[in-house]
């Protein structure tokens, strides 16, 4: 959807359903022989890189107190263009944005991995409860999804967060919170058709709990969709953070963060007078790292899906 | 596939030809795009047009062209003034002003009409004046007359009844043949100024044909404090001034105006102003560019996007009736509080009563780095900071001694405050500033910096929270340093040092500061009459402020305009909520 | 068909509730004092804090505030919205033709687009024009909406004039209006043409242009992922692979046979993605200065403005379940394998 709307792919997508698990070393030989998958999976792993070197990359100043604010001298309410020191130029307010791309990997992690896996947590549980039981339940818990899946994602995000005032964990909070009822309805779409597979009733016949059946039997054969969607959403939920940003929610200025560091530059998409690029490293530097990194997590989701769906499989 | 290649096809053609159309739908070089029409493109919305209901300038500077004043201001200045819907300025010399200075007398103009033909009286003037002392809706503008007029600050008690008797509304403003006669409760300085601004006329008959208030006793508590929607003059206008409200088109949120040719005085030369309101600032610097907006509001952060352009005239360094300053809460409510570390001088926070100990205060205020925040923050524009009362104010002193960026001066001061535990321990607390104003931001940075940069044991956060955040915990005492501003209401240094110093006044209670010798010092000012020896009183008070440093002065600000070259006739005032367009034509 | 149709219409209500408890209840974490921020646009006012939360009776407590309303709602009244200044029905109403005459002329390219390069991409797996293709796609996805719209704009507009901002240049939008001008849909296009005003009409276009890019732009990567992988879930079916074996042209067989079998998911997708961005235009509404309802949400919501959120939720809640309900009917209108129970 539009990066103005909630992180909802996951409620109007739903990948085909796998019904068998390849072993591991058949996904990494697929994985290998598609070069965009690698290209993705060589991205991911390079941010992941950036993100745990980020203190030897770009070492924080000295008797700095907070590693995550972009250090700056003085405050010049204008960017300037890259220099020694500064390779990508620094941004409004003088914050040098090399330092900030550095450190704002481990920021898009964090808020990628701390709110992916909030709401797929939540999306499991309740979507595999729903699905499993059935009933009267379900259609309690359904109708709880439904509510949710109304109110429009980016107004919800917007209340949580102006009550809770801004900042980098409300934004977290917020979106999860939005994210969540569409994990919960994938995943009982895919549990309410396995549950009704023989290897589910066999096991029942062997009067096994439900627990150990949804976790041992049903979870196992249905989670890969929601793999994929949360895959995807890695990426877009740091884009979906930006926005907040643009509306000033988002983390504190100065923060690493690169939704953070990209609203900065709304202000200086235009050039002055007779130079109309004049601030351009304001916008392409954060953009590049935005796009680098949505692109890394789209490539290795689109491998995710076809390395686990084995219809496709084979196919040319 | 091919039918899909065909619609690609006519996709490309329609947005082809759409190009087409606009290259010739644009206009070229230097001719003026809309000759007789200005439009104004700011932010935000407006409020209301009713003008005892707006505290707004968007909605004010509708108000302010749409309707008249009794008397305005002269030109450029703030402190003379030359008659508007009155023939003659009242004062004592010519005797429309009592000896003791209580009475105003304000003959009424004859042969001026209302926008719908009627002619303007003496009544209407009259019950236009005793409409905005009794509407008074919650935190609205009625207070700044019905304290000089009528002695008392709100028209309802606690509980929300009226206490406003209409005997006394209708004995302190009368009506004597052709002249309205206004009673004050005590002679007040600054009454002159405030109804430069505030006294507009409007048509009873009209008020009360469009079901408002209809003058009477009977029906006054119906129309107190009543809701902005139930205004007759809510969205909808009948005044006397240069320009008639033609519609607030509220879909495209945009207020068009259009010449009176009725005026009382030649009619205007513009026959069309619109505002419209666009919430990006770079849309609206586009716009500009493009003549599709003749002058346009933005910050000083834009500024280098509208220089150099020959079409484009930057107009700087105009003198604002503002104060800013950056508060120091000397009882903060520490429940629960997140911005006072552990409250306890333990060197992880602040104690409730940290800023009461006036060196801490003044520690803090020779921390801050004045002339940076002056270069970053203003592009160096404005001035370094001489006290609470801006320049271009009776009472402001270029010469008073106020603070300066030093390093030894803070340290000298934070060493001996409490004791020496503050120095011994640190601590650690919280600047905080409302999201979105950079200015503030810039500020609170250079504050912590400034601060941290002492002794390694103290820390300052900074932290931005919403506006509704802000307010709130403002009014609740839990901030424990803010930054807020504050635009005059009229052009006397009252307005400041009543609302920044004394006890009753707006800020110090958020601050729960308290100063018995401030309050008594900022009462003797206003009743004082006499020009010079006000002007010694706040110089007092100044000087006062700068030793016990409740609050601090960071700058004094300016504004900036920009507009299309093509714009001619603009003046400015410092106090006008907006531009006063009847001066202004293209060409 | 009419039962099924009946029965999602009867959620509704249990929807509408639950939206609006779920920002009532968000609120509540809110003090009196911040509630009344709403109506305090400046410092100034900060001293009548108190009588604000008196009249507007802000420290009632939840219960009472929330049956008020919702006795108000049942009654037809939606309340009164702080930030447009006006009652929250009213407010949809004005804001609201705006955003659908947006939506409408941006749906149409998003799914054409997305379609046609889902297509593409499918039939061309792992070539250069699939590569090219998805990278199209995720490079729009992967900018946040402010940093496209800013960037067209700047183009389109600063550099070449070609297609303001707003939703009308001065003159159409002093004519329209005028009361020479009948309003009849509130989409300007369509009102223009009814007037048989066809240069408004244009200018309506020219404006449209650049928000209409920017959400295509934004939005088709979805439709582009969904439409390659069903697509290529189809073409590995049985009856394509005996089409091919029978010698028909492969043109024909991706669109006779594939593609229509292919359009399922893409249908649902497209019926949801017309009410997603129906609630989700509000930055490109803001960095257009377009006047839509979108940017009236976000600032009731900024603002905490409890009756407009709830009543733009709800508002939203009515598009959702309706939209869901199109899909599903058009869903079994293409495949008669499937009935609606």
């Amino acid at each position: 959807m539009t990066t103005d709307t909630a992180p909802r792919g996951a409620a109007l997508e739903r990948p085909s359903q796998p019904r068998t698990l390849g072993s591991s070393q058949l996904a990494w030989r697929r994985l290998r022989r598609n070069p965009l998958s690698m290209l993705g999976l060589a991205i991911i792993v390079a941010f992941v890189l950036t993100a745990l070197l980020a203190p030897v990359i770009a070492p924080p100043k000295e008797g700095a107190r907070d590693p995550y604010m972009m250090p700056h001298e003085g405050y010049s309410p204008d960017p300037q263009p890259p220099r020694p020191g500064h390779p990508l130029g620094t941004t409004e307010q003088a914050f040098d944005i090399f330092y900030g791309l550095v450190w704002g990997a481990r920021t898009a992690f964090r808020v990628g991995l701390v709110v992916v896996a909030t709401a797929v947590t939540i999306g499991i549980v309740l979507g595999g409860i729903s699905g499993y039981y059935g009933g009267r339940l379900d259609e309690t818990l359904m109708r709880i999804v439904d509510v949710f899946l109304a109110f429009p994602g980016l107004i919800l995000a917007v209340v949580v967060v102006a009550i809770l005032g801004p900042g980098l964990e409300r934004v977290m909070i917020a979106l999860a919170l939005v994210s969540w009822p569409g994990y919960a309805r994938l995943l009982r779409g895919e549990v309410l058709s396995i549950r009704e597979r023989d290897f589910v009733e066999a096991a029942k016949a062997l009067g096994a709990s439900d627990p150990k059946i949804i976790a041992r039997h049903v979870l196992p054969n249905s989670i890969y969709p929601v793999l994929v969607v949360s895959t995807l959403d890695m990426g877009s939920i740091v884009v979906y953070a930006a926005a907040l940003s643009f509306l000033g929610l988002g983390a504190p200025v100065g923060y690493s963060d690169w939704g953070q560091i990209v609203s900065l530059s709304r202000s200086w998409i235009l050039g002055s007078a007779g130079n109309a690029l004049q601030y351009w490293y304001t916008v392409v530097f954060p953009g590049a790292a935005l796009f680098l990194f949505t692109l890394g997590w789209n490539l290795l989701g689109d491998a995710f899906r076809d390395i686990l769906d084995p219809r496709l499989r084979g196919s040319t | 596939m091919r039918r899909l290649r065909r619609q690609v096809l006519l996709l490309l053609a329609l947005t082809l030809s759409l190009s087409l159309v606009g290259l010739t739908g644009t206009a070229t070089g230097q001719a003026i795009k809309n000759p007789d029409t200005f439009i104004q493109v700011s932010f935000g919305d407006w409020d209301t047009f009713d003008y005892a209901w707006a505290y707004d300038t968007s909605s004010h500077t509708i108000i302010f062209n749409v309707y008249e004043p009794l008397i305005f201001y002269d030109g450029g200045r703030v402190d003379r003034f030359v008659p508007r819907l009155a023939t003659t300025v009242p004062s004592v010399a010519n005797g429309l002003v009592s000896a003791d200075g209580r009475t105003y007398t304000f003959p009424i103009r004859q042969g001026v009409k209302f926008h719908d033909g009627t002619p303007m009286t003496a009544e209407d003037a009259a019950y236009s004046l005793r409409r905005f002392l009794m509407i008074d809706r919650d935190g609205g503008p009625t207070s700044l007359l019905l304290e000089p007029i009528l002695g008392m600050t709100k028209t309802r008690d606690d509980k929300g009844n009226l206490v406003l008797r209409y005997d006394d509304l209708q004995r302190a403003v009368q009506v004597k043949g052709n002249s309205v006669v206004v009673t004050l409760k005590e002679p007040f300085g600054p009454f002159l100024s405030i109804m430069a601004l505030w006294s507009n006329v409007v048509s009873k008959k009209w008020a009360i044909a469009n079901g408002d208030w209809d003058g009477t006793a009977a029906t006054m508590a119906k129309y107190n404090n009543l809701k902005r929607e139930s205004s007759a003059f809510f969205e909808r206008a009948n005044g006397t001034g240069p320009f008639k409200l033609e519609r607030w088109d509220r879909a495209g949120k945009q207020v068009i105006l259009v010449r009176n040719d009725g005026y009382w005085r030649t009619p205007a030369r513009l026959a069309r102003v619109v505002f419209r309101s666009i919430d990006e600032a770079a849309t609206r610097v586009l716009m500009l560019k493009a003549g599709d907006a003749d002058s346009i509001a933005i910050s000083r952060r834009e500024q280098p996007q509208v220089e150099g352009d020959p079409d484009i005239r930057l107009i700087d360094n105009l003198p604002w009736l503002r104060a800013d300053a950056f508060f120091f809460t000397v009882d903060i409510d520490t429940r629960g509080n997140p911005d006072v570390g552990s409250g306890r001088l333990d060197g992880a926070g602040i104690p409730a009563n940290f800023f009461s100990d006036v060196r801490v205060r003044r520690g803090f205020a020779y921390a801050f780095d004045y002339a940076t925040f002056l270069r970053d923050a203003f592009r160096n524009q404005g001035t370094l900071p001489k006290g609470v009362i801006p320049p271009g104010m009776l009472g402001f002193n270029p010469n008073a001694e106020y603070f300066s960026f030093s390093r030894e001066k803070a340290i000298a001061e934070l060493r001996e405050a409490w004791g020496g535990q503050v120095w011994e321990r640190g601590f650690r607390a919280t600047v905080l500033y409302n999201t979105g104003n950079v200015v503030r931001e810039v500020g609170a940075r250079i504050l912590k910096d400034g601060v941290e940069a002492l002794n390694p044991k103290f820390r300052l956060d900074v932290r931005g929270i919403t506006w509704a955040s802000y307010l709130a915990a403002m009014n609740d005492g839990k901030l424990p340093v803010f930054w807020v501003g504050w635009v005059a209401d009229y052009p006397d240094p009252h307005n400041f040092a009543f609302h920044f110093l004394h006890s009753d006044g707006t800020f110090p209670k958020g601050q729960r500061f308290k100063n018995d010798e401030l309050d008594r010092m900022v009462t003797a000012a206003i009743k004082e009459t006499d020009r010079d020896k006000r002007q010694k009183l706040y110089f007092q008070i100044n000087q006062k402020f700068f030793e016990l440093a409740p609050s601090v002065s960071p700058v004094h600000q300016v504004v900036f305009r920009v507009q299309r070259s093509w714009v001619r006739g603009w003046y400015n005032n410092p106090v006008f909520p907006g531009t006063y367009y009847y001066t202004i034509f293209k060409g | 068909m009419t039962a099924f149709v009946l029965r999602r219409l009867l959620l509704l209500p249990f929807v509408a509730l639950g939206v609006t408890l779920l920002i009532f209840g968000l609120l509540q974490m809110l003090s009196p004092q911040m509630r009344a921020a709403l109506y305090v646009t400046d410092p100034r006012q900060l001293r009548a804090i108190d009588d604000i939360i008196r009249t507007h009776g802000l420290d009632e407590p939840f219960h009472k505030q929330y049956v008020g309303w919702l006795g108000r709602v049942v009654r037809g009244d939606l309340g009164w919205s702080e930030t447009a200044k006006m009652p929250v029905a009213k407010a949809i109403r004005t804001f609201f033709p705006a955003t659908l005459e947006l939506t409408l002329f941006a749906v149409m390219p998003i799914i054409i687009i997305g379609i046609w390069l889902g297509t593409v991409s499918a039939v061309n797996r792992d070539r250069v024009i699939d590569h090219l293709s998805r990278f199209f796609s995720i490079s729009g996805t992967s900018m946040p909406t402010f940093v496209w719209g800013l960037l067209l704009l700047m183009a389109f507009y600063g550099a070449w004039q070609l297609f303001p901002p707003g939703r009308l240049s001065l003159e159409p939008s002093m004519y329209v209006l005028s009361p020479k001008f009948r309003s009849y849909t509130g989409l300007v296009t369509v009102d223009s043409l009814l007037n048989g005003q066809i240069w408004i009409f244009v200018d309506a276009l020219r404006h449209l242009a650049l928000p209409v890019t920017t959400l295509s732009l934004v939005s088709c990567a979805t439709l582009v992922r969904v439409t390659r992988s069903s697509m290529l879930e189809t073409l590995r079916q049985d009856y394509v692979r005996t089409a091919r074996a029978k010698g028909l042209e492969s043109t024909v067989v991706v669109n006779k046979h594939a593609r229509k079998n292919a359009m399922i998911p893409v249908v649902t997708l497209s019926a949801l993605l017309f009410v997603g961005l129906l609630n989700g235009v509000a930055i490109t509404e803001t960095v257009y200065g377009y006047p839509g309802i979108g940017l009236w949400g976000v600032t009731a919501a900024i603002q905490l403005d409890a009756a407009a959120v709830a009543g733009f939720a709800l508002f939203n809640a009515l598009l959702l379940v309706l939209g869901n309900l199109t899909a599903d009917v058009l869903y079994a209108v293409i495949d008669p394998r499937i009935r609606l129970r």
